[in-house]
């Protein structure tokens, strides 16, 4: 990434998406991503590894272990 | 913080006995999974998910309520997994460099765009892309592994990422986003060579 803005604008994209950037930084990175198609197409990528974080699932969960069930049940048992 | 959990120990606390037997498989499914994505062996997730559980029958009633609880059971979960025999999976704890992540050139669009086209659903569901999300994550430093793992995976917030690592909001940010490119571009290591097998 040569040009400087875009390396600005690599540092800020995670806050950019969480919507944790100041307002002011916010239009300057906006206004930046409205003429570089790279860094749009950067941030799209970056936005999709995101969701797919988001939707990913573990497989296979083994069955409930009863030790651990039994332990749960007494201590709600107690109070 | 993550709602089906935060749900299921609720549930625990108040004692709900129509709903508890499903509030304990939740947590115990619950606590695996986060084992799995943190460790990536079944027996060391399997041993997180019982020395939690455990531990948190003796607490269940210590904490004044589910959200104070579930920051407790993400702490003793993650310690757990960081003690697990196998850890030599670990990846050696190291710093990523922002300016090392940082792609040399900028792409030309189009074809980094023909690479990722595909949903982020597709994307879990595909074996190849699937396992090389999983790859990706293990192959964090776990620093910055457990950042990403909690707030993108099981969805805590930044408070609340900060509480379970005891770090501070900034440097949740600052890992996140690390992790984020670095696994973001290993993806797309992988995505380029479906394509290329594909074409």
């Amino acid at each position: 990434m040569p040009d400087p803005r875009c390396k600005r604008i690599f540092a800020a994209l995670s806050e950019y998406l969480d919507g944790d950037l100041r307002a002011k930084t916010c239009k300057e990175l906006e206004r930046h991503l409205a003429g570089c198609r790279p860094c749009i197409a950067y941030l799209d990528t970056l936005k999709t590894t995101i969701q797919a974080c988001r939707a990913y699932r573990v497989k296979k969960v083994p069955k409930p272990s009863s030790r651990v069930r039994a332990a749960l049940l007494a201590a709600i048992r107690k109070g | 913080m993550n709602a089906q959990v935060e749900h299921a120990l609720e549930i625990l606390k108040t004692g709900e006995p129509q709903a508890v037997e499903q509030a304990i498989e939740t947590l115990q499914s619950a606590v695996y999974a986060f084992g799995m994505k943190v460790c990536g062996h079944p027996e060391d997730a399997e041993d997180t998910t019982q020395e939690t559980l455990i531990r948190l029958a003796r607490s269940l009633k210590d904490f004044p309520n589910a959200r104070a609880l579930a920051v407790w059971l993400y702490k003793v979960a993650k310690s757990q997994c960081l003690m697990s025999r196998r850890k030599s999976k670990f990846a050696p704890a190291q710093m990523l460099s922002l300016d090392e992540l940082m792609p040399d050139r900028m792409e030309a669009a189009s074809p980094l765009m023909k690479s990722w086209a595909v949903s982020p659903e597709q994307l879990v569901l595909r074996e190849e892309s699937r396992a090389r999300l999983e790859q990706a994550v293990l192959a964090l430093p776990k620093h910055y592994r457990l950042v990403l793992i909690l707030r993108d995976m099981e969805q805590l917030d930044t408070k609340e990422v900060a509480e379970v690592l005891e770090i501070s909001e900034d440097t949740v940010k600052m890992r996140l986003h690390r992790a984020r490119v670095f696994v973001r571009n290993d993806l797309e290591k992988g995505l380029r060579g479906d394509r290329k097998r594909n074409a």
